[in-house]
């Protein structure tokens, strides 16, 4: 499957969906006005890959802000995850850090909420 | 009782927003001022202002840079002077962009030792009473075998503040203890409206700026931005917040919380006109005890009044334990397929916020209603 990059910009995030290279990353910051139009090409990325997903997925969630139009667009991402979830082995990774409870809450949040594999990752 | 905030602005907060025009704005940073911080506000204030001066008036625009780059650095320099004195702190410095119909306003304002004043005084006079040829001269001379003051400037800095406004160093000193003066200076350009109306700039003048400036001193406050809203400038004070790091937990926090507030008001807020600037509106961010308070308002629709009311009620009303299972709800509920009524924006408003969110609505003419919005976030270490 062809892989998806979005570079970052001041108000979205760097999205790397890559099978090949086993790289599934969101990261820096997400304050977009339209989070929904950002985020669809993402989700239907994933309903994609979803169909015939690597055995191993890795999700990598490793975000700066979030505002909450994007938490809402995020959480569509886990659940689509553990769609993956029901043709190979996936793993959320959250990482948060360690000063940043807002983040850590939001994490805590989405794990509670979802059965995949969820890991909070707190960095220094 | 306590319960009342001692952020008078609060109920002022219209009187500002009212002041300024449809095209206008006025950007107030009060504070310590570090090289990070600097950058950030230049790049704010550019943006603005070519935002509202479009392409003819590039030549303005670069003026405007300079000039504020120049009165910047000349806040910083005084603050280094002064490094190793608490005076910074209990006096911190003042900048002021200020758009008013056609012209610009750039104020700073610093402490200066009170034996500094009357050199300062008599250079700027010197500079005041001189006409473009002999500014040009003058600045020539200092250039090729002036003395350098111990600021490493002579007071160049200056000259080419005046050069590039094109208008007069307006200052005032005002006398603060035994040792210190604060120092004000304000550049206004451009400088060919001759006979200006100075009634409807009421409000940049020097005297102006300085009772804004005491408001502020006296509510603590740090940042007022007035004018118009967009992501771009949501963006620029979002870096702003982030380079006054000095509490990092508190600063995500804040900043969490000012996205939500400012993203209200460009989506929802009305435009009295229709400009492609941003939507009106007024935010400030101040200190009251171990609290930070953000206050924001802007104009709405008289019938979403009581729709917001309701929300904001509700949100008030819930215990914190229930409103998170309440966000819960709201994050799965995909049917709602306009994001914009999610309500998720509220909901995280008072998560976030350390006391119930407090609001005002006031009745304008013409079906509008201003709406003000206040959060607070306890100073964590």
């Amino acid at each position: 499957m062809e892989k998806l990059i979005l570079e970052e910009t001041e108000d979205t995030p760097e999205i790397i969906l890559d099978p090949e290279e086993g790289k599934f990353k969101i990261s820096k910051i997400s304050v977009p006005e339209n989070a929904l139009d950002f985020y669809r090409p993402v989700l239907d990325w994933i309903k994609q890959y979803a169909e015939e997903p690597n055995i191993q997925t890795v999700f990598d969630f490793d975000l700066e802000y979030v505002n909450t139009a994007s938490s809402k667009q995020i959480i569509q991402i886990i659940l689509l995850l553990q769609k993956v979830s029901e043709k190979g082995n996936v793993k959320v990774n959250w990482y948060y850090e360690s000063i940043d409870e807002d983040m850590r809450a939001l994490g805590a949040r989405y794990k509670k909420l979802v059965t995949v594999p969820f890991d909070l990752v707190e960095i220094e | 009782m306590a319960k009342e905030s001692t952020n008078n602005l609060f109920g002022a907060a219209y009187d500002l927003f009212k002041r300024i025009g449809d095209s206008d704005f006025e950007y107030v940073y009060r504070g310590y001022f570090n090289h990070n911080i600097t950058k950030k506000i230049l790049i704010l204030a550019d943006k603005s202002i070519a935002k509202v001066t479009g392409d003819t008036q590039a030549t303005l625009q670069k003026r405007i840079y300079y000039i504020m780059v120049e009165g910047l650095q000349n806040i910083t320099h005084h603050q280094d002077e002064i490094a190793n004195d608490r005076n910074f702190e209990k006096y911190p410095g003042i900048f002021a962009i200020q758009k008013s119909g056609e012209k610009y306003f750039i104020t700073t304002g610093n402490i200066v030792a009170n034996d500094k004043v009357a050199d300062l005084k008599s250079r700027l006079d010197v500079i005041n009473s001189l006409d473009k040829d002999e500014l040009k001269k003058y600045h020539r001379e200092i250039l090729t075998g002036g003395t350098i003051s111990d600021k490493g400037g002579a007071g160049l800095g200056l000259i080419e503040m005046s050069r590039k406004s094109g208008s007069k160093l307006h200052y005032k000193f005002d006398r603060l203890d035994d040792e210190y003066t604060y120092f004000y200076l304000q550049t206004q350009l451009p400088s060919d409206n001759k006979n200006d109306d100075d009634t409807i700039h009421a409000h940049c003048s020097m005297d102006g700026v300085m009772s804004l400036h005491q408001r502020m001193t006296k509510d603590n406050l740090q940042l007022l931005f007035n004018g118009f809203f967009n992501q771009e400038n949501l963006l620029s004070l979002l870096a702003i917040i982030k380079s006054r790091s000095n509490l990092p937990l508190t600063t995500i926090k804040i900043s969490n919380v000012m996205v939500e507030m400012l993203q209200n008001i460009i989506k929802h807020g009305e435009k009295s006109v229709n400009t492609s600037a941003g939507v009106p509106g007024v935010f400030f961010l101040g200190q009251t005890g171990n609290e930070t308070i953000l206050t924001s308002g802007n104009i709405i629709n008289e019938d979403a009044a009581s729709v917001i009311a309701q929300r904001l009620e509700f949100v008030n009303g819930m215990a914190k334990d229930a409103l998170s299972d309440y966000y819960d709800d709201i994050l799965l509920d995909f049917d709602s397929a306009d994001a914009k009524k999610t309500g998720l924006g509220f909901t995280d408003l008072r998560l976030k916020s350390d006391r119930p969110l407090k609001y005002e609505f006031q009745k304008l003419d013409g079906g509008n209603t201003f709406y003000l919005l206040q959060t607070a976030i306890k100073t964590n270490k």
